[in-house]
């Protein structure tokens, strides 16, 4: 009897195991389409960033377009100047006459021979006619399978060599009358056929090293650590304010707590846009009226110094951030329990001890979290500084930096660099925080 | 309880607001591509940068009207500032976007277009058509070949002028040390003095250039060498700090493009202004100017060596995945032809490339195209360094004598700057 009650309850017990083991993988299925999404939506373009920023891309340099780990032809490129440089010295060959003749005679020499190497390359080989069939359409190749083909180290090497002496022996050709404009032409396109010879561009941290030294780097760094740190500790005193005042009971409240998001719910690219015409040295009204009431000397400082300029984006900052603020700051204060302040009146407690003692420790966590949205956001200003200098004035942000070098200089290889120091940056910040907060909210110590 | 509801109906209806007031564009846009198919005429965008002068509205006018039933160009704006739009462009063309078919081109862009595969190179169009490429000057040629092979067509050149208020002075200086104690004497006629554009952008460059170049130095030599580090370099970047650090520049100088300096001329605040040819044309237009009929033109004034002028125009480009390259040519052809560059000049105030039209007398009614010494000038003009990565060069340049001009830095540190970093920065695009 005993023995039976034992191996019933070793089968319930194995039962039971099995049921978690399920409900366990059951769990996971349900939240297998977030972690999809996570993984999709936040940690592929991190890893994509941190790719790039591994190699010298240059969106505007025709070999280090996209990212190569071996070395390649451009068979588009190649193919588009080909036959205007077989044409070009065949035509000068027959026009000169002398010592050039021999010169360019021994170039078209050099020429042919790199072609044939460079068309025996396997996969030129079997690309070569469907690529052709495009290019004398005159249409651009766009499928990038077909307009590359790998080719091997020797095989670059020679040719990148051979089209730079082809260039350099003719364009140290001078010559006047017919066959110069052939030879220049050659001279021009084999600079074409050499760029669509493809080198790896891989540099490991290459980029990273080159951040390390650059001065401008470092000044925007700091600029934005600066900025950061300054506009959100006077949000966060102005918040408390403000979240204290409107957590009051007065007529008309609705409307105030309304009214005071609009700052918020202005784009920042039309509050900056505005701000820039109210603080303007010229016709700016807010600028106007300060220096008449000589808060500043001249209405031209805000725009136009490095301290106006500092000064402007942090207050414009903090005019449209405190209601944020004020509003996360709001919801904190109406979840503390009013009895406590009843309770503490009654032990004749003052305002101010009532503030330290109650409210402020309850918002904490509050405060934490509204600190870590507003720092995490203040690090990546963009559009403020964007409108407002133009990252001029020592302005600049590591945002608008980064902005630069991908699109103004399409140095796609140093702006991913950016990108993920950004990325490093604020993932520190947020550990931080969270650091903080855990220990706070659960009590640990 | 109610007003909670309240509360968070206006939070609903705001970010609701804020939602629409982004997507309000993109339907637009949506909307006029369905009217394409619609339409018979093949649609071709051409875009340029702001235009207060209204001549490339009359330009597509003209040409739609020749080609009524069979291409229609739609015309869009983008922002004056050329380092923006340079960015609007390379974002577009480097997602092989289709969003523009020809557009205008600064003569600084080309040599990295070029290399970067945006543009259709012309020279089949232009043999095919018998365009005499020997018709226009010389420079924008140039500027527009790029290994070999030709990538766009001049539209207008341009170079930095002096215009003066002949009311309030009489004759135009000599050198900018005369322009300096000319502008401190107007002080009480007019608000300013002198206005140029000091902001950190293109045009700083542009200024800066020229200061430099009549100082005797140069940013670039002929091989595409650095040699910015010069006591010219020095001697000019002083003189110009000189001038925007004065007393009768505008308080804000240092957030001043075109549009600003051009708008306090034109309303009479300033005695003089460097500026682009076009700032006659507005001078003279009675509907947005107050000193119609007040206003002389001068070369730039002269520094220790020379007088220099900042060689600057725009060309005009194919987008190389444009869907209908011969209808984009035929309106290139057109814009930058005899008949759409006379509108140029006449309207716009621009001077054109083709050397034949500053014989017509319709062009000659400005007294600057009219004046030989002005097309002579331009050929004299100094072009910016020519390079693929010219971008970055006219940044670092941007960067340092801004900071020059706010007294971050001393003229000596400004000049080192420079040098290393532009050194640098041509070593690696090797």
């Amino acid at each position: 009897m005993k023995a039976e009650l034992e191996v019933k309850n070793e089968v319930k017990y194995k039962n039971k195991k099995k049921n978690t083991l399920s409900e366990q993988r059951r769990a996971y299925l349900m939240i297998a389409p977030s972690i999809i999404i996570i993984v999709v939506v936040a940690l592929y373009p991190v890893f994509k960033s941190f790719w790039y920023s591994l190699f010298d891309l240059r969106l505007n340099h025709p070999t280090k377009d996209s990212t190569h780990l071996n070395y390649k032809i451009d068979l588009e490129r190649y193919f588009n100047n080909y036959d205007l440089v077989s044409g070009a010295l065949k035509r000068a060959v027959s026009e000169t006459t002398g010592e050039t003749k021999d010169k360019v005679m021994e170039a078209n020499k050099k020429f042919l021979d790199i072609s044939n190497t460079i068309l025996s390359e396997k996969e030129v080989a079997s690309k070569e006619k469907k690529v052709r069939e495009i290019v004398f359409k005159f249409q651009p190749v766009e499928n990038d399978k077909l307009k590359f083909a790998k080719i091997s180290k020797s095989t670059a090497e020679n040719a990148i060599q051979t089209y730079s002496d082809i260039m350099n022996s003719l364009s140290s050709l001078t010559i006047e009358g017919d066959g110069k404009k052939d030879i220049e032409k050659a001279a021009g396109l084999s600079e074409e056929l050499r760029d669509s010879i493809i080198k790896p561009n891989f540099v490991g941290f290459g980029n990273y090293k080159y951040y390390a030294k650059d001065k401008s780097f470092w000044s925007s760094l700091g600029n934005t650590f600066y900025f950061t740190l300054i506009s959100v500790a006077i949000e966060l005193t102005l918040g408390i304010l403000v979240a204290m005042i409107m957590n009051k009971t007065f007529k008309g409240r609705g409307v105030v707590r309304a009214a005071i998001l609009i700052p918020w719910a202005i784009p920042t690219v039309v509050s900056a846009k505005m701000w820039k015409f109210l603080l303007d040295g010229q016709f700016g009204i807010v600028a106007h009226l300060l220096q008449k009431f000589h808060l500043v000397n001249d209405a031209g400082w805000f725009l136009s110094t490095h301290s106006g300029a500092a000064f402007s984006i942090i207050s414009i900052d903090v005019w449209k951030t405190t209601p944020y603020m004020a509003l996360m700051l709001l919801a904190g204060l109406q979840s503390i329990d009013t009895t406590l302040y009843e309770a503490s009146a009654v032990d004749g407690a003052t305002k101010p001890q009532q503030f330290f003692k109650i409210t402020l420790p309850l918002l904490k966590p509050t405060i934490l979290v509204s600190l870590l949205f507003r720092t995490l956001d203040a690090f990546r200003m963009f559009d403020l500084v964007f409108v407002l200098t133009g990252g001029g004035k020592g302005t600049e942000t590591i945002s608008t930096y980064a902005y630069k070098t991908m699109f103004a200089q399409m140095e796609f290889g140093r702006g991913s660099t950016l990108s993920v120091i950004v990325f490093i940056c604020v993932a520190l910040i947020s550990i931080a925080y969270i650091k903080i907060l855990d220990t706070d909210i659960t009590g640990k110590r | 309880m109610k007003g909670k509801k309240f509360f968070s109906m206006v939070l609903c209806f705001i970010l609701a607001l804020s939602l629409f007031s982004g997507c309000g564009k993109k339907e637009d846009e949506t909307a006029s591509q369905g009217q394409k198919k619609e339409e018979e005429p093949v649609k071709i965008v051409y875009a340029r940068g702001k235009d207060t002068t209204g001549a490339n509205q009359k330009i597509v006018e003209k040409f739609n009207e020749l080609h009524k039933g069979k291409i229609e160009v739609e015309y869009v704006e983008m922002p004056s500032d050329t380092g923006q739009s340079h960015d609007q462009y390379v974002t577009v063309f480097q997602a092989k976007g289709t969003d523009y078919d020809v557009f205008d081109a600064d003569v600084i862009w080309p040599a990295e277009f070029a290399q970067a595969g945006y543009v259709l190179p012309l020279d089949k169009f232009v043999e095919r058509d018998g365009i005499n490429l020997k018709d226009y000057m010389d420079g924008p040629i140039k500027s527009l070949t790029f290994k070999g092979q030709l990538w766009g067509m001049p539209k207008f050149i341009d170079a930095g002028m002096l215009f003066y208020r002949k009311d309030i002075i009489d004759k135009a200086p000599e050198t900018w040390e005369d322009l300096y104690n000319a502008a401190a004497a107007t002080k009480g006629k007019t608000e300013f003095g002198y206005v140029g554009q000091a902001k950190q952008y293109e045009g700083l460059v542009c200024n800066a250039n020229e200061f430099i170049s009549a100082y005797g130095g140069q940013v670039v030599d002929g091989d595409g060498n650095i040699t910015i580090d010069s006591d010219g370099t020095r001697k000019g970047l002083e003189m110009m700090k000189k001038i925007f650090t004065s007393k009768f520049v505008p308080n804000n100088i240092t957030t001043f493009t075109e549009p600003e300096s051009c708008t306090a001329f034109i309303e009479g605040k300033s005695a003089f202004i460097r500026n682009w040819p076009y700032q006659w044309a507005m001078a003279q237009d009675a509907s947005q100017s107050k000193i119609v009929d007040k206003a002389a033109v001068a070369p730039l004034p002269k520094g220790s060596v020379r007088a220099s002028a900042t060689l600057g125009g725009w060309v005009t480009m194919i987008n190389k995945y444009s869907k209908h390259p011969e209808e984009a040519w035929e309106f290139v052809k057109f814009m930058c032809g005899p008949e759409g560059q006379k509108i140029t000049a006449t309207v716009g105030g621009s001077a054109p490339t083709l050397t034949s039209l500053y014989e017509d007398e319709e062009v000659k009614k400005n007294p600057l195209f009219a004046d030989k010494n002005f097309v002579a000038g331009l050929s004299a003009a100094v072009p910016r360094p020519v390079s693929p990565i010219y971008p970055k060069l006219s940044n670092i340049m941007q960067e340092e004598i801004s900071k020059y001009l706010l007294g971050q830095q001393d003229v000596n540190a400004t000049v080192k700057n420079m040098d290393s970093r532009m050194k640098q920065a041509v070593n690696e695009a090797k």
